[in-house]
């Protein structure tokens, strides 16, 4: 007798018990009888002649069976993806599917309604479920990290220990296997727990090749049956119905991105989880409260609150606050030069969000974040999108048709979204389809969509974009002025936070400084921390009030905004200020601000000869040009043109008879 | 005698990477296969990487030299000898770093402060050291990189990452070199895999995993900084920068380069992410403290074996500092340039001369050395003409004089070389079209002539425009010197017109 012999066995018997009792409860409601036809045909099944244990699938009524088919199947393909590393990598998607038993709660209310619903209703929803139970659930995987096998089991167990039903057959199944097989599992310590591991063995190594036809070929559908009978069988027993709808909603999203979840359990290089190794000696603390300023006046401490910014945060808090509210979607895009807090300010709505929602002031949403800049190819934004909504990886492509369907569909209970595009013209392209789908979706019905976009130019959307997709982005713009030196000042009193290391004058002559040059913020906080750079070593000799005084401020500033030309061209050999002298009288004599080099070393033999110096060869002068070029004190053409390479300057010529004069 | 390596590129489209490559396998034949040429000195004249050429010099290894003044060794002197060569030899082909460093000492100490806190406070920073070629700056990160690794503290977390401009050519490569180096668990064996985005993925979210007090910090050195700002998006410098100024792993930003207008590169929201920290290399060398280095650079140390010996070279060494002839080339070589590489070179090539017979530099050698490292490249270049070529590179320099510099073809330094020959040629006899041409030719493949910019490659050859790349000075000085160069010629040369 042959395994499949028994299992085939087992599952009629387990089939005409369901069926029994799926005559007894009453019968499924209208809408949802449609989804039983594709169950009973078994025309429905993609490969012909399907393998032992996908006739059990189809054939039998106990859901839960099917899930654990369908774990098994995945488990398989764990170790199919070990051969081929490129599906590797999907396995976080994956995996927590079997994980997450947190959000049950919600899932048990939604399947009230779906089971009742028309099927259309309930694709989406589900998929829309998937999506959010996923979040967590990584956060999970990351911490088990490496060990996949063990979680299998482990989430197997609360499923059987509530299903007295299936606990029953599959025991009364595991007890036939064990029979047969006589073997005991690998891991005794997990044996109490896993019921179904020596079946999976088995479904491995009876059906290996028709196994991976059919996931080629036949998983769409099979995922389609699979959530169908789920349901179906869920309308039957009301006990485990969260359960099941959870897990089957998890699964659901797979039907596209197909080949890509196979995940594995030996991990190849692909799967490696991006880190920085940590550190064998722990960080020190600032000891004085210079460092402590210095540790606080970094750009990247994040500051307890943003000062200065508080209408811009009103602002986009309640644009963002009302859409979320509402459950519509919207554009807004936010303008203003480097360092005037936009992203940051964006961050702060966020958190402030994020906490309404944990509080239950507003619905949940979620956050999205991609950047411009942090991508190779415009269209890795989709790719970016969909792996932070989802967990999914797809190609750009397949990623676009993705989003696009996920934000057209209806789908109740779907929470809205709220996505930050940082650096948004970097995401131009010629036909600007990145712009557009993202600037479309929100108006989409059922999107729930809630854009904001950030760049550097106030007049981006008139600049680069077509018309339809300026359009689309709307009228709802903000910008954000440069800081002014009252409010430099503030921002840099907030960061220090009663940490005395300033004198007030310092400060102020700080911000005025950045204030009247660009307004940008980082410059104000980097000059601060240098200037307490300087501050600690000139304290070493004089003893000083400790405190950051003008004097370091202005060295500290001096540093920042001088140019070096004029020290360079002082610090340059005498052949090389003979040479910019001899420019400038080329230039004189020409007329024109252009020469070529051997004009100009007409000029420099003659500058030799009245300094009293030996006249120098023309390699040599040709090497003295390329040393004030190299450090672009002199524009040159490519040196292959030797002596017929025009020769420019890049100082103001004012520049250099000054540097030349001072000496 | 001296060798020179002419490499021309031809079209023009040899990236620099391509360049560096010749320059290395020149190298490794020079320091191969250089044996038979024990004397002779090598000048790379390699175009149109000039900076290359300066950057990257090859000498022969101390090894090889040292063998050849192996035959001397059961001499006392001869060892003696064979040690001032490979002392002095590993001091100026910079394989040794100085103890400290002269003359930087403020940039030293803000350079290792701040890399000190990156490596122990997990402070993320950023900062550029800029200054002219050969001015240290390599040398001084190096040295702040020994200091700051004598901690342990700093040695045993710092990790370190060193890109090259002219190596990473654009991100792509950059992320996968920096992924390698790191060490990231996407790396097999030696290698990285996975498309660009991958990659870029996959290093951020590392970066942005770690956090201050906990992640090792990293040190990026990105050498040739202004090359990366050429890169598509600066992507790899905004990431590099916004990582530096976030709360994530804790790195340092390094860039060297030598281009002082650098920030102007960046685009404003890289430069706003930088720092604006710049540690300028200008150094403001008197020539007294020039005279000094020299003498600092060749003196033994103390803890030379022979006492005796090391005392006799160093005083030989001063006197020769204080001749007068000696001074004058040097000043003359200062006033050239302050840069440290061009010094090494001439010193190098003095210490090349000493011998068992002769233990210790004299000032002629001195001399020797300077007209080498002055000797003009073109003018020599122009010693290996035929006659002909050098009549017609004459016939040029008068259709130069005649027609201010415009642009001529063949024909017409044919009809001027044909004026000379009826007019006063004894030793000269006309030549064949096609050997004019093939003369004209090698002219033009030796780069002493070029293509004038608008002539289109199309028309004939003998009506192709052409300039000339020599100045008069090089060919008159030229002509001087020239084995066995015709009376005629020569004042056809000299004469104001052809």
């Amino acid at each position: 007798m042959t395994r499949e012999d028994i299992l085939s066995q087992l599952l009629t018997r387990s089939r005409s018990r369901t069926r029994a009792l799926a005559q007894r409860l009453s019968p499924p409601p209208g809408p949802a009888s449609p989804s039983l036809a594709p169950r009973k045909a078994p025309a429905a099944w993609p490969p012909p002649g399907p393998p032992p244990q996908q006739t059990v699938s189809s054939e039998t009524e106990s859901s839960r069976r099917v899930q654990q088919v369908r774990v098994h199947l995945t488990q398989h393909r764990h170790l199919d993806a070990s051969v081929s590393p490129q599906q590797g990598d999907v396995m976080e998607a994956e995996l927590p599917s079997g994980t997450e038993k947190t959000p049950r709660r919600r899932n048990a209310t939604s399947r009230r309604k779906s089971a009742t619903r028309g099927q259309q209703a309930t694709t989406p929803s589900r998929k829309k479920e998937s999506k959010t139970l996923r979040e967590p659930a990584l956060g999970v995987l990351a911490e088990v990290d490496n060990e996949n096998s063990p979680m299998l089991p482990a989430n197997a167990t609360p499923r059987s220990s509530k299903r007295k039903s299936a606990q029953l057959v599959s025991s009364r199944i595991r007890k036939q296997l064990n029979l047969l097989e006589s073997r005991q599992d690998l891991d005794s310590d997990r044996e109490d727990e896993d019921e179904f591991v020596p079946s999976k063995k088995e479904l491995q190594s009876s059906s290996e090749e028709e196994e991976e036809e059919e996931e080629e070929a036949g998983l769409d559908s099979d995922d389609e049956v699979v959530t169908k009978k789920s349901r179906h069988a869920a309308a039957g027993s009301r006990t485990p119905r969260s359960k099941q709808k959870s897990r089957s909603s998890t699964r659901t999203p797979r039907k596209t991105p197909n080949k890509k979840i196979a995940p594995s359990t030996p991990r190849t290089p692909r799967h490696a989880t991006p880190s920085i190794p940590s550190r064998s000696l722990p960080a020190r603390q600032p000891a004085n409260v210079l460092e402590e300023a210095r540790t606080r006046l970094h750009v990247s401490s994040v500051p307890e609150s943003l000062p200065c910014r508080e209408q811009e945060f009103q602002d986009i808090y309640s644009f963002v606050e009302s859409k979320i509210i509402d459950g519509t979607g919207g554009c807004m895009y936010i303008s203003g030069v480097p360092g005037t807090g936009k992203t940051a300010t964006v961050h702060e709505v966020m958190r402030c969000l994020q906490h309404a929602a944990d509080v239950d002031e507003i619905p949940p949403f979620h956050f999205i974040e991609i950047n411009g800049m942090k991508m190779t190819d415009p269209h890795q934004a989709y790719v970016q999108i969909l792996q932070k909504l989802t967990g999914q990886k797809a190609t750009a492509d397949h990623a676009a048709a993705l989003l696009e369907k996920r934000f057209s569909n209806p789908a109740p209970r779907k929470e809205s979204t709220v996505l930050l595009v940082d650096e948004l013209d970097l995401l131009w392209t010629r036909k600007q389809n990145v712009m557009y789908n993202l600037f479309d979706w929100p108006t989409r019905r059922h999107a729930r969509l809630v854009v904001l976009t950030i760049a550097n130019t106030m007049d981006l959307p008139e600049r680069i974009m077509i018309n339809r997709v300026a359009s689309r982005l709307g009228l709802t713009r903000m910008s954000f002025q440069p800081y002014s030196f009252k409010q430099l000042q503030q921002i840099i009193t907030s960061r220090l936070n009663k940490v005395k290391a300033f004198e007030e004058d310092a400060l102020q002559l700080v911000s005025r400084k950045v204030a009247a040059l660009s307004g940008d913020a980082r410059r104000c906080l980097d000059i601060c921390r240098r200037a307490t750079e300087i501050c600690e070593h000139s304290s070493a000799d004089t003893s000083a009030t400790g405190l950051v005084g003008m004097s370091h401020v202005m060295e500290a500033l001096n540093e920042m905004f001088s140019s070096a030309y004029i020290t360079a061209i002082k610090c340059a050999s005498l052949q090389e200020q003979l040479f910019l002298r001899a420019v400038i009288a080329e230039f004189r004599r020409l007329g024109l601000e252009e020469a070529t080099f051997q004009q100009v070393f007409v000029q420099h033999q003659a500058l030799c000869r009245v300094e009293g110096l030996q006249p120098v060869s023309v390699s040599e002068g040709l090497a003295v040009c390329q040393r004030l070029g190299a450090c672009r004190l002199l524009l040159l053409e490519p040196s292959r043109l030797g002596v017929l390479q025009r020769v420019r300057l890049n100082v103001s010529q004012d520049d250099v008879l000054y540097a030349l004069k001072a000496d | 005698m001296h060798v020179m390596f002419v490499f021309q590129s031809r079209g023009g489209g040899g990236g620099r990477v391509e360049e560096m490559g010749i320059m290395r396998q020149c190298g490794t034949l020079l320091s191969g296969g250089a044996d038979g040429v024990a004397d002779e000195w090598v000048v790379g004249a390699i175009r149109p990487g000039k900076m290359l050429a300066e950057k990257y010099c090859f000498f022969q290894s101390p090894s090889i030299m040292s063998k050849r003044k192996g035959k001397d060794a059961h001499l006392p002197v001869g060892e003696c000898i064979t040690l001032v060569q490979q002392i002095l030899r590993e001091r100026l082909c910079h394989q040794q770093l100085p103890d400290k460093p002269d003359g930087i000492e403020a940039q030293h100490k803000h350079l290792l402060e701040l890399l000190k806190r990156t490596a122990v406070h997990g402070e993320s920073n950023s900062v550029l050291i800029v200054g002219p070629r050969g001015a240290g700056k390599t040398m001084l990160l190096k040295c702040v990189l020994r200091d700051l690794l004598e901690e342990k503290e700093a040695q045993k977390n710092l990790l370190q990452v060193h890109l090259n401009g002219l190596l990473q050519t654009d991100d792509r490569i950059a992320l996968k070199e920096i992924t390698r180096q790191l060490h990231l668990e996407n790396v097999v064996g030696d290698k990285v895999f996975g498309s660009f985005a991958e990659n870029l993925a996959f290093l951020l979210e590392a970066l942005k995993k770690g956090d201050r007090s906990s992640s090792r910090p990293v040190l990026f050195v990105l050498d040739e900084f202004d090359l990366f700002a050429h890169h598509k998006n600066q992507t790899l410098l905004y990431n590099l920068f916004d990582v530096s100024q976030s709360a994530q792993a804790p790195i340092a930003v390094v860039g060297v380069t030598c281009r002082l207008d650098v920030l102007e590169l960046l685009e404003k929201r890289v430069k706003s992410r930088f720092s604006h920290r710049q540690i300028h290399l200008l150094s403001n060398l008197t020539f007294t403290e020039y005279l000094e280095r020299v003498q600092t650079q060749l003196c033994l140390p103390d803890d030379f074996p022979d006492s005796k010996f090391a005392q006799d070279w160093n005083d030989s060494i001063m006197t020769l500092c204080e001749d007068k002839s000696v001074e004058e080339v040097l000043q003359r070589h200062f006033n050239s340039s302050k840069d440290f590489r061009s010094m090494h070179m001439l010193l190098m090539l003095c210490l090349s001369r000493v011998s068992v017979a002769k233990p210790a530099i004299k000032p002629a050698d001195l001399l020797e050395a300077s007209r080498l490292c002055f000797a003009d490249a073109k003018a020599n270049m122009l010693h290996g003409l035929s006659i002909l070529e050098l009549c017609l590179i004459i016939a040029m320099k008068h259709l130069n004089d005649v027609y201010e510099g415009e642009p001529f073809n063949l024909q017409m330094v044919h009809n001027e070389f044909k004026k000379f020959l009826q007019r006063k040629s004894n030793s000269m006899y006309n030549f064949d079209q096609p050997v004019i041409m093939k003369a004209f030719e090698h002219l033009q493949q030796l780069e002493l002539i070029r293509p004038a910019d608008g002539s289109s490659a199309k028309t004939q050859r003998e009506y192709q425009l052409m300039r000339l790349m020599l100045d008069h000075s090089q060919i008159m000085e030229a002509l001087q010197k020239y084995p066995q160069c015709p009376t005629d010629v020569k004042q056809w040369a000299m004469s104001a017109f052809g």
